[in-house]
Parts: structure tokens; C-alpha cells; sequence
């Protein structure tokens, strides 16, 4: 079923490039920004089109029945582009919680078209602001507290919140538009939104209970993570190459300064780190198609998600200063990969944070 | 005028906290971004009719005369109060350059001008095709009668689009056989016909900096500063300061403040990794601290800097920015957002001083440039 043969693998890469070229490349994520933050519609239906949001669902269910390396390839190419189309969180979290726990839900093909988009709500805020406990409630078809951090929220037609039912969790569904739920907007670097929802006694469908709710979402995390992972690694790979273009082109004390040693070193380096971070994400992708235990997969994802936020970093604002002053504008595209790679390091946990999850589940694993 | 000088640093040190504590604006402190004139102008206001505008000028022409080890507690007190510089590139740049340079007529004219911010400067060196090799500069003026005639382009002027004035490196003699060569340094106003002004957008979405074009723009020829075809000297005498400016330790202290407090309300000290690394941020700024105390020694005896000065730059800046990133770290899933921040009973800019702490390492002779300087000038390495 999983399919990470080379050849597809290659051809996936070739057309979603295309795909993204044609529709504009990172001028059409300017062009968003500007016009307020959110995606376009159309192209989440274009990429819809192209089998691009059932990437991994089953062929049953209406999706392509790939694995996560074929994700991966995808969410490499929305990296180099910048698009703010919600793919990897479509693919990731939402379908990944919806085709583990209810894939026949009619949901699940308006997922996969691109018709609707739904965000997933899942972490709460605790005491000075950081993640704590969650004590949103769902009872009796109804939604009652407040989420953080909703990646997507603006522009979602509903929610898939996880709140805490009865006797333990719940995954429910809610519509942006009903009764007594509210979205606070908390804009991120990039000019994307987050949300803050909060509901009163809001009207829900519930899709799943129990300890099944809590296995799908922390499967469902590892999977989104990995795939950030992935499209950190396309975002440097393009910061990487934009900033090779301007070195060589950009002329200071008669020659381009790409001639300076210092420079080209630099660059090397950065050019190696891109190649490390590329190699180590593509292996935990595929390795995670074939890897079942929910802590291998976790580990692997942070192992991935380390990785990659911290070759952007270094890539992305290394890029900034080896173009100067030009770098610090709006107007040049790369201070564009430094914002978007800020959003995507902090979500989902950054490289320290990771590599304590890495330490951590290696030790459970040893302990086991 | 109080002689300063006098005082025990102690007493100086208490003087000079009472005045911001008790005057500077509340909703002034710590600004988060640039201010324009306006914005400050009362603080400016206040400052003038304490004759405080300018503590590193000597005080015949209006500055309050403070000796090396005065001038470092004054700084230290405004960034510990959150003082915000102002508008301060007459005071700090151009300002010293015509006490030096200047002659007896432009003393009079241009500084008291100065500390009322009457005139208020920009700084135009940097153009297109002239950052790290500013001595390739293109921008023209010709002598016509009474005037010099400018045309070309400055850019990266930071706040010109809320300047009066605008000092600048010119070609004077494009015929002269060394690029460093027939450049000379002249003040200009901005309002004028041939001076056009494009604000640029940062990456921070802010408009901090500018484009200035000059088409046939005019000034008087007695706004030269110093000897035609010298600019250069001049210019690079400011650099070094500049240098010494850059390389203070308060931008690096005052991120390592809101990182510390920013980090206890969000209970990150739990974390003993995240510990280590504070540890080692706020390490690096004590010792460099203590490095710069050796530099500030040398010029409280009266002595010139070198080029080993370009080590502070060096090592602060690249320090501030581990600070402002290990803030972000500390936001967590927060730590992307440009939307204010509440945390306990303030509310935080997450990323204005990671925003702020980037182009540290570019302006003021990029870190490269420093490094270049150093290996060469104190290292002896051939080259
Ligand atoms: C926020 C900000 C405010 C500024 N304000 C002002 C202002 O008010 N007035 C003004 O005149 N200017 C201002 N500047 C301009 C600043 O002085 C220049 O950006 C700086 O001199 C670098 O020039 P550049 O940007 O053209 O970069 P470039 O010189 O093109 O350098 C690009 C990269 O190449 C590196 N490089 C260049 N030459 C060498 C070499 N020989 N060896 C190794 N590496 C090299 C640089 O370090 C840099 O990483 C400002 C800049 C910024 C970012």
C-alpha cells in the first residue's frame, strides 16, 4: 500500500513543482500576505485536484494510499515556495486524526476534494501562558472552555476539537460560524493567523471517544511533525539557492563577494547543513511508513523536526546577513523564508524542544 | 552649569538615575520600535532645558562635558531606565565631527541647532552600489558658483523620511587617482525640490529605513565640513567611534533583562538545558562587559582607540542575537507571534528585539568586515 518508490516519489516532486511554478511560486505567497494573510480557496482545490490532500489516505476512503514520504515530497515543494495553503496540516492532523478514527465520515471526502478545511484544536493554555492541562468540555453535544495555538483557524470552515468528555476524551467537530464559538486572531510572522477559540456551550458533533481519541492524536502530531520537518527542509533548500544566486551576483570591491573565502566557506557550510537536515528528514519519513510502534514514530518525528528547524535557522538568517542591507527588506524575497521559517520552528516545538523528546523517548525505548 | 566631573561616580550615578526616574515618560520606556520626533519631543523638551542632550560634548558648545567614565554611567543608567536614544544622530555623529572638523561660523550655527533638534540629521553614506565598499561611492557634487550641485543616491538611510538634514559622503573629484580619494563630507537640507525621499519596508514591516534620490539638489559650499577632497579621514574617524557605540554592552543587557523575566513567568527555569543556556548568554555579557570596561579605561586616560575595538561588535551583536533567539525558544508555540503577548501584567513583542538584534551584525561595518579588520590590523596575518 505505502509507496516510496523512487521513481514515484521523483515524479510527485516534478509535478507538484509544476503545480506551484505555474500558480506563481513565493510571489504568490507575497501577493496573499499582503491581501490579509489567509490562502486561496481555489488553489486548495487545485491541489486538491491533483490527489495532493489525500496523499495519504486510503484508496478506500477516496485518497491516494501513499505514506509519508510521498508527503514529504509534497510538503518539500509548498516549503520552496512558501505557499500558505493548509497541506500539511490537512494532511497531517486533521485527516491523519479523521482517516485513524472515522474514515468514513462524509467529512473525509470534503477533506480530500478541498472543499472544506478544518483546523485541529488541541492544545490549552496553562498557568504563565505556556501549554498546560486540558479542561475544555464537551457534554451532551456541546463544546464549553477555550483552545490555543489553532494553526489554520482563520480561514477553517469548523474545528476538530479534542476536548475532555464524560469518562475521558472526545474528538468533536464544530462549524466556525456556530453558536457561542470565537476566534481571536494572534498574527505570526509570516502574516498567517493562528487562533485562539474559545466556545460557550457551542454545538458539536462528536466523531470518536476514549483512549483511541488520544493514540490517533499523538500519531496524528508525529506524522504533522515530521511533514514541518519536511517543509522546513524545502524552505532552506530555496533560501539556500536564493542566497547562491546573490553572493555570486553581487559585486563589492570590484569583484562578487561570493569570491571572498570567507564567504564561500560560509556558504559551504550552509550548504552541507541543508544536505544533512534533506538526507535525515527523507529517512525518518520513510522509515515511519514502515514503522508501526506509536514511540518509534514519535521519536523519529522529533528526530526529523530537530533537524530541520535547525539548518532553517541557521540557513535563513545566515541568508539574511550574507545579502546585507538588501536582506533586511520587505521587498527581497528572503526576509520572506526567515519570517516563514520563524512560524514553522515554533510550531509543533522547536529543535531544543525536540531533542529532548528525541532523549526522552530513546530512553522509554531502552527502558521497554 | 554643574561641573560634572567633580562629582564622586556614585553621586553622579544617583543624580542621573533620579532625573529618569522621576521625568522620563512612562509610556516611553523600553520603545519598542524607532520613535519619530514627534513622538519624543516632549522628553526631548525636557532634556534640553536640563542642558542633558549631549553628555559626550564638551561643554563650551552646550554638551554637559562628561569625562569617559561619567559618559559610560550616563549610558548605563538611560538603558537601564529604558531611555530611548531619540533622535540622536546630530548628537552622536555629526555633531562631533563639526567639533572637530568644523569651523568657528558652522560651530555656531549648526550645533545649537543640534540639541534643540531644530535640525534633525540622517546619515547618508551607504548607496546601491557602496556598503562594505563605501569608498566606491558615486554620488556627485559639482561646484556651481556658491553651491555644490548633488545628484545621485543614497540608501538604507535610516529615518530619513522623518529628517530635516542629511550629512553625507560626496565625490568631489571623480578624477582622482584612489577611490578613498575626492570624497568629501557635506551637510544638506532634505526639504528641497531636488531631494526625493522613498521609505523602504523591513522585514519587520516597519519603514525604519529609506531611499534618498538627488536630482540636482543643492547646498552651500560653506556646508563643506572640513577640507575638499578629505571626507574620507573624517568619516572613518567617526566609524571608529561609532564602533566603540555599537559595541556597548546595553542592547545585549537589556535582551538578557526581558529574556530573564519573560522566562520565570513562563517557567522555563524548570528546565535545567534551558538554564544552561541562560547561564551562558548572560556570561557572555558580563565578560563582555568586562572587555568593555577595558576599552572604556583606555579612553578615560585620553587615549585613542585602535582597530581592536571591532572585537566589542564583534562579540555583542552575535550575542544579542542568541539572546533575542533564545527568547523565542522560550515562547514555545508562541514564540512566531507578532500579535502583543500578555504575560503576567505586561505585554510582550516576542520578536521586535529579534527583529531589532538582526541588522546589528550588518550596519556599522558588517561582522565580516570587523573580522576582516581584526585579522589584518591586530592579528598581522598577511593578506
Ligand atoms: C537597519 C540598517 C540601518 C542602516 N542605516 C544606515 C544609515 O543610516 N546610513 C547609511 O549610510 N547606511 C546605513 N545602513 C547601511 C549599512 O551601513 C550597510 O548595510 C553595510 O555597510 C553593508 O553594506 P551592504 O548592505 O551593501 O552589504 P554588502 O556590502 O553587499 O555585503 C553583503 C555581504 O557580503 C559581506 N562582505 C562584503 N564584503 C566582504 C569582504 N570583503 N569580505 C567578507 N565579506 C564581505 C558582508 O559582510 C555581507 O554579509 C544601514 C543598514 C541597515 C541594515
Amino acid at each position: 500500500m505505502l509507496s516510496s518508490d523512487q521513481d514515484d516519489l521523483r515524479l510527485l516532486r516534478e509535478s507538484a513543482r509544476t503545480l506551484f511554478e505555474r500558480a506563481g511560486g513565493s510571489g504568490r505567497a507575497r501577493k496573499l500576505r499582503d491581501a490579509g494573510g489567509t490562502w486561496d480557496p481555489e488553489m486548495v482545490r487545485e491541489l486538491a485536484a491533483a490527489g495532493v490532500l489525500g496523499v495519504t489516505v486510503p484508496e478506500v476512503n477516496g485518497g491516494l494510499g501513499m505514506g509519508l514520504a510521498a508527503a514529504g515530497v509534497i510538503a518539500e515543494e509548498v516549503g520552496r515556495v512558501l505557499a500558505p495553503e493548509p497541506v500539511v496540516m490537512t494532511v497531517g492532523l486533521s485527516l491523519g486524526l479523521l482517516r485513524r478514527l472515522c474514515p468514513d465520515h462524509p467529512r473525509v471526502a470534503q477533506l480530500i476534494s478541498g472543499d472544506t478545511v478544518l483546523a485541529v484544536a488541541w492544545q490549552e493554555r496553562g498557568a504563565g501562558g505556556a501549554p498546560g492541562d486540558a479542561a475544555c468540555r464537551y457534554a451532551d453535544g456541546k463544546l464549553t472552555g477555550s483552545k490555543a495555538w489553532v494553526v489554520g483557524a482563520p480561514g477553517s470552515q469548523g474545528f476538530l476539537v479534542v476536548a475532555e468528555g464524560a469518562d475521558g476524551p472526545v474528538l468533536a467537530l464544530t462549524e466556525a460560524t456556530a453558536n457561542g464559538c470565537s476566534v481571536d486572531q494572534r498574527v505570526q510572522a509570516d502574516g498567517s493567523a493562528m487562533g485562539e477559540l474559545s466556545f460557550s456551550a457551542t454545538p458539536a458533533e462528536e466523531l470518536a471517544r476514549g483512549n483511541a481519541v488520544t493514540e490517533a492524536l499523538s500519531d496524528a502530531i508525529s506524522d504533522t511533525t515530521a511533514l514541518a520537518a519536511a517543509e522546513l527542509v524545502g524552505l532552506s533548500d530555496r533560501a539556500f539557492e536564493i542566497t547562491l544566486d546573490y553572493i555570486k551576483t553581487r559585486e563589492q570591491f570590484d569583484k562578487p563577494i561570493g569570491s571572498f573565502q570567507v564567504l564561500q566557506h560560509r556558504a559551504v557550510d550552509l550548504n552541507v547543513m541543508r544536505e544533512v537536515a534533506q538526507a535525515g528528514v527523507r529517512e525518518v519519513l520513510a522509515r515511519m511508513d514502515c514503522e508501526t510502534d506509536p514511540g518509534v514514530r514519535k521519536r523519529l518525528a522529533s528526530r526529523a523536526k530537530a533537524r530541520a528547524v535547525t539548518a532553517a535557522k541557521k540557513i535563513t538568517r545566515d541568508a539574511v546577513q550574507l545579502h546585507g542591507a538588501v536582506g533586511y527588506t520587505d521587498e527581497f524575497d528572503i526576509g520572506l523564508y526567515l519570517n516563514r521559517a520563524l512560524v514553522l520552528s515554533a510550531w509543533l516545538g522547536d529543535d531544543a524542544y525536540h531533542r529532548r523528546m528525541w532523549f526522552k523517548a530513546r530512553e522509554q525505548e531502552g527502558a521497554a | 552649569m554643574a561641573d560634572w566631573n567633580t562629582m564622586s561616580d556614585a553621586e553622579f550615578r544617583k543624580e542621573v538615575r533620579r532625573f529618569f526616574e522621576t521625568e522620563y515618560p512612562e509610556e516611553l520606556r523600553h520603545l519598542p520600535h524607532r520613535p519619530k520626533f514627534a513622538e519624543v519631543e516632549h522628553w526631548h523638551r525636557k532634556l534640553h532645558a536640563r542642558g542633558w542632550v549631549a553628555p559626550a560634548w564638551p561643554a563650551e558648545y552646550g554638551g554637559m562635558g562628561l569625562n569617559a567614565a561619567k559618559l559610560l554611567i550616563f549610558y548605563e543608567e538611560q538603558q537601564r531606565w529604558g531611555v530611548n536614544r531619540g533622535r540622536d544622530m546630530g548628537v552622536q555623529m555629526v555633531g562631533p565631527l563639526i567639533i572637530k572638523f568644523g569651523t568657528r561660523q558652522q560651530k555656531d550655527y549648526w550645533l545649537p541647532r543640534i540639541l534643540s533638534c531644530e535640525d534633525i540629521w540622517c546619515q547618508g553614506y551607504s548607496e546601491p552600489g557602496a556598503g562594505s565598499d563605501l569608498a566606491s561611492l558615486r554620488t556627485r557634487a559639482d561646484i556651481d558658483g556658491d553651491d555644490f550641485v548633488i545628484n545621485g543616491q543614497k540608501t538604507w538611510t535610516t529615518m530619513a523620511h522623518d529628517a530635516t538634514h542629511i550629512f553625507m559622503l560626496v565625490r568631489t573629484d571623480p578624477g582622482a587617482p584612489k577611490k578613498q580619494q575626492g570624497i568629501s563630507f557635506v551637510l544638506a537640507p532634505m526639504d528641497q525640490p531636488g531631494v526625493e525621499v522613498r521609505p523602504i519596508r523591513t522585514l519587520a514591516g516597519e519603514t525604519e529605513f529609506c531611499e534618498v534620490f538627488f536630482d540636482n539638489a543643492r547646498t552651500p559650499c560653506e556646508n563643506l565640513v572640513g577640507e575638499l577632497n578629505k571626507g574620507w579621514t573624517m568619516a572613518k574617524a567617526l566609524l571608529s567611534f561609532e564602533r566603540i557605540f555599537i559595541g556597548s554592552p546595553s542592547l545585549a543587557q537589556n535582551a538578557l533583562g526581558q529574556l530573564e523575566s519573560f522566562a520565570r513567568c513562563r517557567g522555563a527555569f524548570d528546565d535545567p538545558v534551558f538554564c544552561d543556556r541562560f547561564a551562558q548568554a548572560a556570561l557572555d555579557v558580563e565578560d563582555h562587559a568586562a572587555l568593555y570596561a577595558r576599552f572604556a579605561d583606555q579612553l578615560k586616560r585620553g587615549e585613542t582607540l585602535g582597530a581592536d575595538v571591532s572585537m566589542l561588535k564583534i562579540w555583542v551583536t552575535e550575542c544579542f542575537q542568541r539572546i533575542t533567539e533564545l527568547r523565542i525558544e522560550a515562547a514555545g508555540p508562541d514564540g512566531a507571534t507578532i500579535s502583543p503577548l500578555q504575560v503576567g501584567n505586561v505585554s510582550v513583542d516576542i520578536l521586535a528585539s529579534f527583529y531589532k538584534a538582526r541588522p546589528t551584525t550588518i550596519y556599522g561595518g558588517s561582522n565580516e568586515i570587523q573580522r576582516n579588520i581584526l585579522s589584518k590590523a591586530v592579528l598581522g596575518l598577511p593578506g
